[in-house]
């Protein structure tokens, strides 16, 4: 093992990757169930919207949320609760002992599942616009491409922190990531614009890198009427991102290396059906 | 003899459904699950409604979406709960098959595992209603409740869900761990078609045939009228099913309730045989 | 020469999360050890014996609580990176790797956490497949493998590595015969052929561990009661040997009884089977040359030979004070 640790670190992404998108392709299963069907519940907010004679850019408000909530589900129960799975079937304490960082592994399971979750979020998208007719503007599509780009990588960096939290959780891994959905989907405004919940809440809410991602993403499919329904400008937005980007990521590291200190010191780190 | 058997699974598997579903954290914050959870949930629309009407709440179609909503609850959580227990079992605590083995009934054992899941919901459900009553102002006054529709409805709806999941039950024996997006499906299909948030005249003509073949939507309108009977009277002829007296909505979900439980222990049966015949009992797919 | 393993004063005690729970556990007591390159080293404990613990500590999933562990020269709390690029360890009963993936992916993804190159992992996999007789089922997907296939896939991952130090916590548990042999087999010669090489086995079977290890350590709630090789062992315990043997008819047995390191000789005529049968219990093994010597002069031929000794089951009651059940 005289390779770099780089390389050592790039292999060991690759490695844990490599489950995540061949397991996706070999049970198809899931291309009817995760990405037509979830479409549903996104219709349902539609045709509430169009009952109380909403203004038409809600619709688009509601499918840009419907589509990034698969973002926000793979964040919970494919990295956040996924270290809670692995201990369970035996997998943790083999990745722990590999000499490889743990962001290594989680960045893996963070690649892995990004590229099929992207491929649902965009197909709920793509679908939503045809079905409901909605147009949406692609005027600024550099900045919509480095919003989105920042927004991942600040997210899937909350995610590996969170993970490095759920490593010593039992079953509370789970019920914690069922708390996390709609609570988030409230305060991030996925469905409705930010803002409406209060300046404050909302700052608060900034935490969540995935709220300003959507509230910029509005303002851009949205140029004319999008900055009314705005928290920050698209700038302000994306330089949060940014710091949110370095802050995860930093955080992440500390967190993992406290949260498996702890976990060996206490005997939990792989102590399964607690 | 087998009646008593039966009971004492259900009540087992009732006992062991509690487990699950509380003994992962002390009972303080366990309560503050089964209500943050639903009141969020609840909260989304109530704020997106909010941001169309500036703040508005005092309309007949606010309470109209907050009950649906709220009600809804019990669709989504019992459907989830009774495929949860078949994938829960199998794929994280594989035990599954000492479960499917044993000489108990098999159905007695998902209902009484889905009986805890209806329980738990309906805390839930009873503190989103009673906050949106004193807090949102939801229309819905105890005079005005009719409680022999209200009761009977509530159970007969609670029925049919239960043997509704029978059959998404069945068919995860069938699909990969990431399948769980069938109850995200099913439940959304009816979140959609029953006139849960929205009356079904807003729905395209063809949309409508369908949801009047659901008995959830049937559900929905009779739950409404037990508990918001005003509220449903001011609505009128846009809620699309008023033309129905209570008495023909209570048959059409008897009717249909008995219809599902055909159809769903026909598929559960036929998904079972496949799942042996493919050894997918106790097979686990995680990835 | 670095010792493999050097453990010193180490102790692990676990405390329950809430006074509800139970009291505090001391799983690891003061235990010292060293286990020498090269050594194929076995621990034997009965179940809550604190074995698995060990093997935690030394592959640094857990910390102790207090004294020191080494592996390689690396310290397992402080330098646990050092410490993982030169061991692997696989637990018998092992349910980890993900179903949906081939045997050779599994074998694969794990290689690639320890940096391997793609080539050379599955060159590496492809002859190890080979040698367990697994070589049909690379391209099967793990869930369908029986347990003792599953086992095997386990076993090729704790080698795939090529580690200096390999932990094997109850390798072969619930393998049939052949399973079992083949692993055992493989696993010797690995230390043998290995150059430095070490092997940590926990066991319950008795005969395995007598069969594989050079040395062996018993441990008993978190102690360490001996550490020897088997034969060292044995000889811990005072049990009797017994001989029995089948010969051609004897006219003359009683000089038998006089030879030295007979204690005790008993005989029987079976006139039917034209065979005398001999018993003898031995103070001394070397008592049996001189029997056979006897034999000899009296022109008997033997027809069966049955000898028992002093087992590890023997030493391991009169440490523990109970068996395994």
């Amino acid at each position: 093992m005289s390779d770099s640790w780089i390389i050592r670190n790039l292999r060991a992404i690759r490695g844990r990757a490599y489950p995540r998108i061949v397991g996706s392709s070999r049970e198809p299963s899931w291309v009817f169930f995760d990405i037509t069907l979830p479409l549903l519940t996104v219709a349902a907010y539609v045709y509430m919207y169009k009952f109380m004679d909403a203004p038409k850019e809600f619709v688009g408000f509601v499918i840009l949320g419907g589509a990034m909530t698969a973002f926000w589900l793979n964040i919970l129960w494919s990295m956040a609760s996924q270290l809670y799975w692995e201990k369970e079937t035996g997998n943790l304490s083999l990745f722990l002992m590999a000499p490889v960082s743990r962001m290594s592994i989680l960045a893996g399971m963070a690649v892995g599942g990004l590229f099929f979750t992207t491929l649902r979020a965009g197909s709920t998208l793509a679908i939503g616009i045809l079905v409901f007719g909605v147009s949406l503007s692609l005027s600024n599509p550099l900045m919509l491409i480095a919003i989105f780009v920042t927004t991942m990588v600040a997210l899937y960096g909350m995610g590996m922190m969170l993970a490095s939290l759920y490593l010593l959780f039992g079953r509370e891994a789970y019920n914690m990531s069922n708390l996390l959905t709609e609570p988030v989907y409230l305060v991030s405004g996925f469905y409705f614009p930010v803002r409406s919940l209060g300046f404050w809440t909302a700052a608060g809410a900034s935490v969540i890198p995935i709220t300003l991602g959507l509230d910029a993403l509005r303002q851009l499919f949205y140029p004319s009427t999008g900055a009314q329904y705005a928290f920050l400008s698209i700038h302000l937005e994306l330089g949060a991102l940014c710091v949110l980007c370095a802050v995860f990521i930093l955080l992440s590291k500390v967190s993992l290396d406290y949260m498996e200190k702890l976990g060996k010191t206490s005997g939990r780190l792989t102590l399964r059906w607690q | 003899m087998a009646m008593r058997g039966n009971l004492r699974t259900f009540k087992n598997a009732a006992w062991l459904g509690w487990q699950m579903e509380s003994n992962w954290t002390d009972p303080f914050l366990f309560a503050t699950y089964s209500i943050v959870k639903p009141l969020a949930g609840t909260l989304i629309l109530v704020f997106m409604y909010l941001v169309i009407t500036n703040g508005e709440t005092d309309t007949l179609f606010f309470s109209y979406m907050f009950i649906g909503n709220a009600l809804y609850m019990y669709v989504a959580d019992v459907l989830f709960g009774v495929t949860w227990v078949i994938h829960d079992d199998r794929e994280h605590y594989m035990t599954l098959k000492q479960v499917y083995i044993a000489p108990i009934s098999f159905y007695y054992y998902i209902f009484g595992r889905a009986a805890i899941k209806i329980a738990i919901t309906s805390v839930g459900v009873l503190f989103t209603i009673l906050f949106g009553i004193f807090v949102l102002g939801v229309e819905v006054s105890l005079v005005s409740i009719s409680w022999p529709l209200l009761i009977v409805s509530l159970v007969l709806g609670l029925a049919a869900l239960c043997i509704m999941g029978l059959a998404l039950g069945g068919i995860t024996f069938l699909t990969a761990k990431h399948g769980q997006g069938i109850n995200e499906g099913v439940a959304g299909i009816f979140y959609v078609l029953s006139g849960v948030i929205f009356p079904i005249t807003i729905l395209p003509t063809w949309a409508q045939s369908i949801s009047k073949l659901l008995p959830v939507t049937y559900w929905m309108e009779a739950m409404r009228r037990g508990l918001e009977p005003g509220v449903i009277s001011g609505l009128g002829s846009t809620t699309g099913l008023d033309g129905m007296g209570n008495w023909f909505l209570m048959l059409v979900l008897i009717l249909s309730t008995i219809a599902f439980l055909f159809i769903s222990v026909g598929i559960f049966r036929l998904a079972d045989k496949a799942a042996r015949r493919k050894g997918k009992i106790d097979w686990t797919t995680a990835y | 020469m670095t010792s493999a393993v050097e453990i010193s004063s180490l102790t692990r005690v676990f405390n329950p999360k809430k006074k509800k729970e139970g009291k505090s556990v001391t799983a690891l007591d003061n235990v010292d050890l060293r286990i020498d390159q090269g050594e194929l080293f076995g621990l034997l404990g009965p179940n809550g014996a604190g074995k698995t613990t060990l093997l935690k500590i030394l592959s640094t999933l857990l910390l102790p609580t207090s004294g020191s562990a080494s592996v390689a020269g690396f310290d397992v709390a402080r330098d646990f990176l050092e410490v993982r690029k030169r061991i692997n360890m696989v637990s018998g009963g092992e349910i980890s790797g993900y179903g949906l993936l081939t045997v050779r992916e599994n074998l694969w993804m794990f290689c690639q956490f320890y940096g391997i190159k793609s080539s050379l992992a599955y060159q590496r996999i492809d002859e190890m497949l080979e040698l367990f007789g697994m070589a049909s089922k690379k391209n099967e997907k793990v869930r369908t493998l029986s347990t003792g296939e599953r086992q095997k896939m386990n076993v090729i991952r704790g080698f795939v590595t090529d580690p200096d130090i390999l932990l094997l916590d109850e390798p072969t548990l619930g393998l049939d015969v052949n399973a079992s042999r083949v692993i055992r087999d493989y696993i010797v010669d690995w230390v043998k052929n290995g150059k430095g090489k070490t092997v940590l086995l926990t066991t319950h079977y008795m005969a395995e561990a007598d069969q594989l290890c050079d040395r062996i350590a018993i441990i008993n709630q978190g102690k360490i009661l001996a550490c020897d090789t088997p034969e060292n062992l044995k000889r811990l315990v005072k049990a009797s040997r017994t001989l029995k043997l089948e010969v051609t008819m004897l006219r003359n047995k009683d000089q038998f009884g006089l030879v030295p390191g007979v204690e005790k000789f008993t005989y029987v005529d079976d006139y039917d089977k034209g065979v005398t049968v001999l018993k003898f219990v031995l103070s001394d093994e070397s008592a049996v040359n001189d029997i056979v010597s006897e034999l000899l002069k009296e022109h008997a031929k033997i027809i069966s030979l049955q000898k028992t000794e002093p087992t590890l089951e023997d030493v391991f009651i009169k440490m523990v004070g109970k068996g395994f059940e």
